[in-house]
């Protein structure tokens, strides 16, 4: 249909420190049109998935052998304030390090290493330094989320937490909130991409070897539940794996969170969301397989993050959505850095607890700061039953629980259901994936249940409450408690309860 | 604890009789003496309407939800005058209303939600008292008194079921004192001053409970006029 062919977007700038391949970046917008959308609808009938881990995350990676939990080459550095140049240089000298150009939305530098050198050995070595505020590897993160397989039923989370009750209260907030979603990207406009994918892969450490698909163009468009492509429902989008304006969900996981804070609803279709009225900015801070088979230039390590919550907190977000995280290494003080500053500029920040209690409880170390930081909530799950998901995991930063959904007590019907991108046709490995295809999928995970609490931490601040501590307070005072009388490391304070929060308190009651 | 606010509330009943007598002492030399207002020797009954203001001990609770600590009053009630010296019985009533919105408290601070509450307290006292008389100025009357009080309390919102609404009774005590002025001999005015302490009434719940205040009382301040002998 004779479209409109726009000028290729060039990234090759884009390769800085970090730089994962040393070809130029192979992704270019070549279309802003596009056909409409295919809806493919409720996918209840799946056969099962595995359930979403780090290796998933990372597969086309660690299917070359690289299974780190952390990128090679280079580490996260902040030196302090009054730190001389000649102290910087003997610093970055000790690690046989240079610093490369500041990137933007960080208040760290990157010192490129050698990439013989182990990178938590040389953090370490800088950490010891008196110069030096924090160091750190550049760990990776990835998507909290399990995706789901089986049956089918309908949005049994919202009503285990009143939100029918709360809606009549506080309608959906309004455009003037605009809620940031940290994750693999969001289907929020329509278009075409040019990929190039230069190398055979794995998906799965033993699994067939895929050829090298060459230059591959991949439409893309919005999801029909969340927005029209170009409205202005969708803020300042921004992409830190391909470092440009077009943050395209090559997973469905970050389209799948932003359902459930701002699906729209009331509009006679698929599902409903939390703050349905909600501006929503898509930051892409980590990658999915396929931007990791097109050689994205960058991986959701926690210079990354950080950068993304600081571009989101100067950006206009009232409220950052993070369902993302990692178990492995150290504590991820550049993004806890990034989160102070963000709550100190008057964001509300939600964190995933984690997924892995089943497998060894290992703590989402980008949660755990979170009973430091007033105004940062870390979020277990639990199932339809209202017990602790048994994924959720659990510790002493876990503060609150929310519906993420629990496959094991009662099928694929009572994970979360949401639009998301069609996995059948995300994952074709053979042929180029569709990002412009669509259907209700049910994900279980901490991932499903932090967006409930961002999506009421949007409510609670149409309604009033804007300081970022008090939203928290708020959800703890008027949580349903869960398990142990009081906190527990299970539930935190509880089970939120919008509806009562939202209602707040009279003179007796 | 209600022996001490018993003797509180005597004491305060002691402070508000002798503050009367101190004041007529001021305003006629040498020393007035205070006797019954008369003799009595039948029943007398008079009734009277008011109009005042409250202030309320739970000021912070009020003042979160309403906007201020503080309100009007209106109400009215019956007097009788026994035939024992002074001594006098008095069922009155009146009645607090006012609109606010619910709110969260967040380090002892209230944060408005929007959300419309009616609140509204309806006392009703029964109060046993004494009335004197000062020699030189006939037509002044002091009197102090003190009794139960029953307080009903309502807190009605928006987007509540009627179990979350509040519609209760709490019981505590008052004294009061004050002095009346006959304008004729069944005409007059009077100005008072009340104390009122309905404890434990509130603060297991709402903003009362963050502000750690639960008495429903207050001190109130109203003008009356007054029929009847």
């Amino acid at each position: 249909m004779g479209a409109a062919i726009v000028a290729l977007i060039a990234l090759g700038t884009a390769i800085g420190h970090g730089q994962l391949n040393s070809s130029p970046v192979a992704k270019a917008m070549i279309r802003e049109t596009a056909l409409p959308p295919i809806d493919r609808g409720l996918r209840d009938q799946d056969p099962p998935r595995a359930a979403r881990t780090r290796d998933d995350a990372n597969r086309v990676r660690s299917s070359q052998g690289d299974t780190l939990a952390y990128v090679r080459g280079s580490i996260i550095v902040k030196f302090k304030d009054d730190a001389t140049r000649g102290a910087i240089t003997a610093a970055t000298a000790q690690v046989a390090g240079t610093i490369a150009d500041r990137s933007s939305w960080a208040d760290f530098d990157i010192v490129d290493i050698p990439t013989e050198v182990d990178p938590e050995a040389a953090a370490a070595a800088m950490r010891a330094r008196p110069d030096v505020e924090y160091a750190q590897p550049r760990y990776r993160n990835h998507a909290m989320a399990r995706p789901n397989d089986t049956l089918y039923g309908n949005q049994w989370n919202f009503p285990a937490i009143d939100m029918e009750r709360a809606w009549d209260i506080q309608p959906g907030a309004s455009a003037e909130i605009i809620v940031a979603v940290l994750d693999s990207g969001m289907a929020f406009q329509s278009g075409s991409v040019r990929y190039v994918s230069r190398f055979p892969f794995r998906v799965t450490p033993n699994g067939p070897l895929y050829p090298a698909l060459g230059q591959v163009d991949v439409p893309f468009a919005a999801a029909p539940e969340l927005g029209a492509s170009g409205s202005t429902r969708f803020a300042s989008p921004r992409d830190f794996i391909w470092n440009d304006d077009l943050p395209v969900d090559l997973d469905g996981h970050g389209t799948h969170v932003a359902g459930t804070i701002g699906q729209l609803t009331n509009n006679g279709n698929g599902t409903a969301g939390m703050a349905y009225n909600v501006r929503l900015m898509p930051v892409k801070v980590i990658q999915g397989t396929w931007d990791d088979i097109f050689g994205s230039p960058f991986v959701g390590t926690d210079d990354v993050v950080a950068r993304g919550v600081r571009y989101a907190a100067d950006n206009g977000a009232k409220v950052i959505n993070m369902s993302i995280g990692r178990e492995e290494g150290g504590p991820a003080t550049a993004v806890t850095d990034a989160i102070r500053y963000a709550v100190g500029r008057g964001v509300f920040v939600a964190v995933a607890s984690g997924n892995t209690r089943a497998d060894g409880n290992q703590q989402n170390r980008l949660a755990q700061p979170a009973p430091d930081i007033a105004g940062m909530v870390a979020v277990g799950a639990v199932g339809r039953t209202l017990d602790i998901a048994f994924y959720s995991t659990t510790g002493p930063y876990v503060e609150l629980a929310a519906p993420g959904g629990d496959q094991r007590q009662g099928g694929v019907s009572a994970g979360i259901l949401q639009q998301t991108l069609d996995l059948d046709m995300l994952e074709t490995y053979t042929r180029p994936p569709r990002a412009d295809s669509f259907a209700f999928e049910y994900f279980q995970g901490t991932s499903m249940a932090t967006p409930h609490v961002s999506g009421f931490a949007a409510l609670l601040m149409q309604q009033g409450i804007t300081n970022p501590a008090a939203i928290e307070a708020a959800m703890k005072q008027f949580s349903t408690d869960r398990g142990a009388t009081g906190r527990d490391d299970l539930y935190g304070f509880g089970l939120i309860n919008p509806r009562a929060t939202l209602r707040g308190l009279g003179i007796a009651r | 604890m209600i022996a001490r606010r018993l003797t509180t509330a005597v004491a305060a009943i002691a402070l508000i009789a002798s503050a009367g007598v101190t004041a007529a002492n001021a305003q006629a030399k040498p020393r007035l003496r205070t006797t019954p207002a008369r003799p009595s020797r039948s029943v007398e009954i008079g009734g009277y309407g008011m109009f005042g203001n409250i202030n309320f001990t739970a000021a912070e609770s009020f003042d979160a939800i309403l906007g201020a600590p503080s309100g009007a009053i209106f109400g009215g009630g019956a007097r009788v005058g026994l035939p024992w010296g002074g001594l006098f019985v008095d069922v009155g009533a009146w009645r607090f209303r006012a609109d606010g919105e619910r709110a969260f408290v967040f380090q002892n601070e209230a944060i408005g939600l929007g959300i419309p509450v009616d609140v509204t307290v309806t006392p009703i006292e029964i109060s046993a008292g004494w009335r004197f008389r000062v020699r030189k100025l006939p037509k002044l009357i002091p009197y102090i008194a003190g009794g139960l009080t029953s307080m009903r309390y309502q807190e009605i919102s928006d987007f509540s079921t009627p179990a979350e609404d509040v519609d209760e009774r709490f019981n505590g005590y008052h004294a009061l004192g004050g002095a009346e002025y006959k304008i004729t001999r069944w005409l007059g005015v009077a100005g008072e001053a009340s104390w009122t302490t309905v404890p434990d009434a509130i603060g297991e719940a709402g903003v009362s409970d963050a502000f750690n205040e639960t008495d429903l009382g207050g001190t109130t301040l109203r003008l009356k006029i007054t029929i009847g002998r």
